[in-house]
């Protein structure tokens, strides 16, 4: 009942977003370079200084679980780039998520949301998803919106909701969509990289993260097939509509044994359409601060970035006992893409190096996307 | 007779033929070997070979000094002015049968461009040669006014017509000529 009612809710938001780049609403404390791009804004939820820092109050409100107990914080933690260091996130009421918390940088710039859903393209839908969903139980509020009244017993929120909506009134609406445009702030774009890129300081990098970067673009590797552009995921969108449609691909990272190659509880883009083919096919997420994000993969089965190179350089990663067992190389759906490679100890290096230029160390740290509540 | 006079047409294509099995061949049976990549210094030149009467080796600073060309491209929503030289211009200095020597078997020629990396895309000689198209394929050698970054450079194809960079060939180092038909 309650997947209906949040697909329900879904299917009522407006879908238009704004066309010309001119129109695009120019949000003051966008800390982006010059020459680059501009997240798509949705039309029926512009971008304003006040419904962010309304949204920023919501996120770090622990208010926002049924029990009281978590906020959007609990899994997407600043220092962590907004994602968490667990390899899988933890519900509420202890319930484990299959998949690891998705980092929320950038996240204005994502085409599709979430690790493996080619339908759900805008935050004001998602944010339904932690807030009602019960498979699992993540924030666990209750559908009724008896929450809500919780939210009003803040006296800060009377000024907050009126400077962003013109009245007091707390709807679910509106904090979903101030949730959204606080999310849609955090954008990062001031890495030694940006710096390298955006600035042309040469200086910015070291020479280790230059090789890596070619490393990264090469051939060889082709890392950049699903990691490229500014915001190193295919799943890219930016103004004047640029969408990219990600590959979704299978990395091979499992192959079980029977139909369903992957494990049961998680066999990506397939739990949505049931399609044979989309077995164990996931979103290539960003890589900005990707330094900072351990565990990788959906789960959070790779520990570190040396991990996640060997696991490509193999052409898919090998368990070689246990209920997971199999030679995910030889995965049947495995994207064409991960063909392996070898690289020297010192390419391996280089390449990770760039892996760390990626890192904003300014966003980790800025106030403006900081916890605002007092201790 | 008939077969004779057949022959001498034939033969090139069936060569050009060939080749092409065996390439298509050779590229199947890398295809799920892992892929190494080069580890020596880069040339840094730009070479322009194959079937043409002057092969060239050209450094980046001899090819500031030829014809410039501009093409404006969107990458990742922004325009980018990328500036160099159109690769018609590098095969005719190569003596490539382009222009007025368009004609004929020259149609059917086409070119490797190749990387570094040892990617590689396929152009036709006729989408090269500004005689013959409003395309303007070039080799450039800066973005925005700026020497391209060492993951690209230091020549990159740019197609402007193309709608997906997978022929803006990175770290050029050779343009090469082959004539299917002589």
């Amino acid at each position: 009942v309650r997947r209906l009612l949040i697909v329900a809710l879904m299917l009522a938001a407006p879908a238009a977003y704004i066309g010309a780049a001119a129109e695009a609403p120019r949000f003051r404390t966008w800390k982006v370079p010059a020459t680059f791009p501009l997240p798509q804004v949705p039309a029926d939820n512009p971008l304003t200084e006040s419904k962010v820092e309304l949204g920023r109050r919501l996120f770090y409100d622990t208010r926002m679980s049924g029990n009281g107990t978590q906020s959007c914080a609990t899994c997407h933690q600043q220092q962590h780039a907004f994602a968490d260091s667990r390899a899988v996130g933890l519900g509420s009421t202890g319930e484990k998520h299959t998949r690891g918390p998705m980092s929320l940088v950038n996240v204005a710039y994502t085409s599709f949301l979430t690790w493996a859903n080619p339908h759900m393209t805008r935050l004001e839908d998602q944010a339904l998803v932690p807030m009602y969903g019960d498979h699992p139980v993540e924030l666990g509020l209750d559908t009724g919106d008896r929450w809500l009244s919780r939210l009003s017993t803040e006296p800060r929120y009377a000024r907050l909701f009126t400077d962003a909506y013109g009245t007091p009134d707390i709807t679910r609406d509106r904090v979903v969509k101030a949730i959204a445009s606080f999310e849609r702030s955090i954008v990062s774009a001031r890495s030694p990289y940006d710096r390298y890129h955006f600035d042309r300081d040469e200086q910015a990098v070291s020479a280790s993260a230059k090789r890596g970067e070619v490393l990264f673009h090469s051939r060889a590797l082709s890392c950049f097939q699903c990691h490229g552009g500014v915001n190193f995921s295919s799943a890219m969108t930016s103004e004047p509509r640029v969408r990219m449609d990600p590959e979704f691909p299978n990395t091979g990272l499992y192959n079980l044994a029977g139909a369903l190659s992957y494990p049961a509880e998680d066999a990506g883009v397939y739990q949505i359409t049931h399609n044979p083919r989309d077995i164990g096919r996931f979103k290539p997420p960003t890589l900005r601060n990707v330094a900072v994000t351990a565990p990788y993969m959906h789960d959070g089965s790779a520990a570190t970035l040396e991990e996640v190179i060997d696991h490509y350089a193999a052409g898919g990663r090998t368990i070689a006992t246990g209920p997971h067992a199999g030679i995910g190389h030889d995965n049947p759906n495995k994207s064409d893409a991960l063909h392996g490679f070898t690289l020297t100890a010192d390419q391996r290096a280089d390449v990770i190096e760039f892996l760390r230029s990626l890192t904003d160390d300014a966003l980790l740290t800025d106030p403006d996307f900081a916890n605002p509540w007092p201790p | 007779m008939v077969t004779r006079m057949q022959r001498p047409d034939s033969r090139p294509l069936a060569r050009a033929l060939i080749g092409v099995v065996l390439l298509v061949g050779c590229s199947l049976a890398a295809e799920g070997q892992p892929r190494t990549p080069p580890t020596g210094p880069r040339t840094g030149t730009l070479v322009i070979a194959g079937d043409v009467d002057k092969p060239l080796t050209l450094t980046p600073e001899q090819v500031k000094m030829l014809p410039r060309a501009s093409v404006t491209i969107e990458e990742d929503g922004r325009p980018v002015k990328y500036d160099g030289v159109l690769m018609g211009e590098l095969l005719k200095m190569a003596g490539a049968p382009v222009g007025q020597n368009m004609r004929g078997n020259a149609v059917s020629s086409y070119v490797l461009a190749t990387g570094n990396d040892g990617y590689s895309a396929v152009f036709s000689i006729a989408e090269l040669d500004p005689v013959f198209t409003r395309s303007q394929i070039i080799v450039a050698d800066s973005a925005d006014g700026k020497a391209l970054f060492d993951y690209q450079g230091p020549f990159r194809i740019i197609a402007p017509q193309d709608t997906r960079a997978a022929r803006s060939v990175r770290m050029l180092e050779k343009i090469e000529l082959v004539r299917v038909k002589k």
